[in-house]
């Protein structure tokens, strides 16, 4: 009775105080609907080439260009003054221009992972092409796709993203609604004020937890109601397994919230610490982009991080209908680093 | 009910560096308003946080209406009200809301309506907390410290920082909390405040307790009644040489001298020769009974204020 009342004041307080409480909610709906539209087409199920158009096109473009479209590439015909500026603005990943009698195939560096496999449907289409204007049988080819690994939502960027903003949402909750609401409750003696009375202080902070949860399933229910609707993505595992794997991640970034809000004495010094945490866990975690490309330790550093293999964990459930089974080492990881946080909030939480 | 309302014995608390409170005794029975007075860092705060459970003493001993925090903790806070130097709420919560809260954790509750009443916050009682000024901020407060209907209550500098007519408010509501029967314990460094307000005092300075009595007591103690205050024009003259003229001690304080005296009649007299025998025109001279601030200062040598 005592626990709900205080919960119920806390989500009636929450309330009055719309510009956060919108700005909580429709922040991640807004990144899920900014990211998930300009990237719809981007990383694509087709690779593509850009195709530096030539100035007269010989029998030998005309059959090089049809082969390019036969082995499913996705080709981008531009006049070269276009095709140098999109070039130097980094958007394309391989780019087929005309040198001399042949071909060359430019491969952008920093999208490695794309151009390289571009290069092979190329040289494919470039064997094919030959063998179409000698007469000669056409090579044998073995057909290339691009996929998810559970052969689901592979179109979809905002299935990649919206996993990656349900745990962002869990993060920012831990950290920085459940840590700075504790430091600025002791910095400006709430917690004093109700020490006086007979209240357990257990049942204040476990009213403030309840909320917090409840804002967190808010949250997610919004932002799954939205990518179904907006982007047609569909939770492709089980619930039960999306939701204990929610509830691990949730106490994790919890208790790192109440660990971390023992080392701060004032508002201003716990946000520098938490941003501290929250930034480097979240550019590196695979949040907004795979790690595909880092250096080997910098990969192994964030996997023993936590925030990686709970992602890892939900995209497994969440877009490709995986069991939980394969990730108990991930899932280990999250629990450990939950416990340690916990143990620390223990140690360092203070009521004044 | 009579007897004793709170009970406390070489009460003990260091710092890491100052020693806070060094040694203090009090009783306070029930039904009166006590007073701890003295000035900033003198140890009143600690010795209320202590009394109140907010933090341990290194030593000590303290019995609370009967109970110790030991034993009865619970029991003690359930019969308590308790007003923090400074009351932080949520920005937008209500008067009305606070007041419901507060009181759903005690077992015994006053109605809200009537403690809006008693603090004269009907007009406010569904304003946010955060539009509502020092003074009506200071009155929730003391409503909140008053929702259980406490048998005690503890006040920590209640009118700090509020203006003229925000603080006679504010003592109309320790008036009536004292004419209700309850037991107040309230700190203050205003010396008016604790004349107006308190049956007996406690003056504290440098975490010990000086002085104990009621405030009349504590001023015909000091056997000097009254004090003349002189301001001169011009420059004062030198004060040894002046006080051997005047045959009477004299104090000086920036620029206004103070003679602390048995009996203004006869020295003033005295005090004019001396004056007119040694050139000194006076920009004022003025008698005034002696009040807590002289008894603090025959006891410390300082003001309250500095």
């Amino acid at each position: 009775m005592m626990l709900w009342r205080q919960f119920a004041m806390e989500w009636r307080l929450y309330r009055r105080d719309r510009v956060a409480m919108f700005w909580t909610f429709a922040f991640p709906v807004v990144l899920l609907l900014g990211f998930g539209t300009i990237f719809r087409d981007g990383g694509g199920p087709k690779l593509s080439v850009v195709r530096v158009q030539a100035p007269a096109p010989g029998p030998q473009d005309t059959a090089l260009d049809q082969a390019l479209v036969d082995v499913q590439l996705k080709v981008q015909a531009l006049p070269k003054t276009e095709a140098e500026a999109r070039w130097s603005r980094g958007e394309t990943a391989a780019q087929l221009e005309t040198d001399g009698a042949g071909y060359r195939l430019r491969l952008n560096s920093y999208l490695m992972a794309q151009a390289g496999a571009t290069a092979g449907l190329v040289n494919q289409a470039w064997l094919m092409a030959q063998a179409r204007l000698n007469g000669s049988p056409e090579p044998q080819r073995i057909p290339v796709s691009v996929e998810s690994p559970g052969h689901k939502h592979s179109a979809n960027y905002a299935a990649f993203l919206l996993p990656g903003l349900l745990g962002l949402n869990l993060v920012s909750m831990g950290l920085f609604s459940v840590g700075m609401v504790n430091v600025s409750y002791r910095e400006k003696g709430k917690f004093r004020r109700l020490a006086v009375t007979p209240l357990p202080k257990w049942i204040f902070l476990l009213g403030q937890v309840l909320h917090r949860l409840t804002v967190t399933v808010v949250q997610a229910a919004i932002l799954l109601l939205v990518g179904r609707l907006v982007f047609g993505i569909e939770n492709q595992g089980s619930f039960v397994d999306l939701f204990l794997i929610m509830t691990l991640g949730t106490g994790c970034f919890m208790a790192f919230g109440f660990a971390l809000s023992g080392f701060a004495e004032t508002s201003e010094g716990y946000a520098a610490i938490s941003n501290l945490v929250f930034f480097p866990l979240m550019l590196l975690s695979g949040v907004y982009f795979t790690l595909d490309s880092a250096p080997a330790w910098l990969q192994h550093a964030v996997a023993m991080a936590p925030l990686a293999p709970f992602l890892r964990a939900l995209r497994a459930v969440f877009n490709d209908g995986g069991s939980l089974a394969g990730h108990g080492a991930g899932l280990a990881i999250v629990a450990a680093w939950g416990l340690a946080a916990f143990a620390l909030a223990v140690r360092r939480f203070r009521w004044a | 009910m009579t007897g004793s309302a709170l009970q406390i014995r070489g009460l003990r608390k260091a710092f890491p560096k100052v020693v806070a409170v060094d040694g203090v005794d009090l009783d306070v029975a029930r039904g009166e308003v006590f007073g701890l007075l003295g000035p900033n860092g003198a140890g009143k705060t600690t010795t209320l946080e202590i009394i109140e459970g907010l933090t341990t003493a290194d030593a000590g001993d303290i019995e609370i209406l009967g109970l110790t925090w030991a034993e009865r903790g619970q029991e003690i806070r359930a019969r308590i009200g308790v007003q923090l130097q400074s009351t932080s709420l949520f920005n937008k919560i209500t008067p009305r809301e606070a007041l419901d809260l507060y009181g759903s954790y005690y077992p015994k509750r006053r109605s809200t309506s009537e403690l809006l009443d008693l603090v004269q916050l009907q007009e406010k009682a569904d304003a946010y907390h955060i539009t509502l000024s020092g003074g009506q901020q200071q009155r929730l407060a003391l409503a909140l410290a008053l929702v259980n209907d406490p048998e005690l209550v503890f006040l920590d500098e209640p009118t700090t920082g509020l203006d003229p007519q925000a603080r006679r408010s504010l003592w109309d509501v320790v008036r009536r909390m004292k004419a209700e029967g309850r037991t107040v314990m309230l700190t203050t460094h205003y010396m008016d405040e604790a004349e107006a307000l308190c049956d007996r005092l406690a003056i504290m300075d440098h975490g010990k307790v000086i002085a104990t009595g009621t405030p009349a007591s504590l001023i015909s103690d000091l056997a000097i009644p009254s004090v003349v205050e002189l301001t001169f024009e011009g420059d004062a003259p030198e004060p040894a040489a002046f006080a051997a003229r005047l045959e009477q001690a004299v104090e000086r304080r920036a620029d206004l001298w103070e003679i602390p005296t048995p009996d203004p009649k006869a020295l003033l007299p005295r005090l004019l020769e001396a004056a007119e025998s040694a050139a000194v025109p006076f920009q004022q001279v003025h008698i005034r009974r002696a009040t807590l601030e002289d008894v603090f200062l025959h006891r410390t040598g300082r003001s309250l204020r500095e």
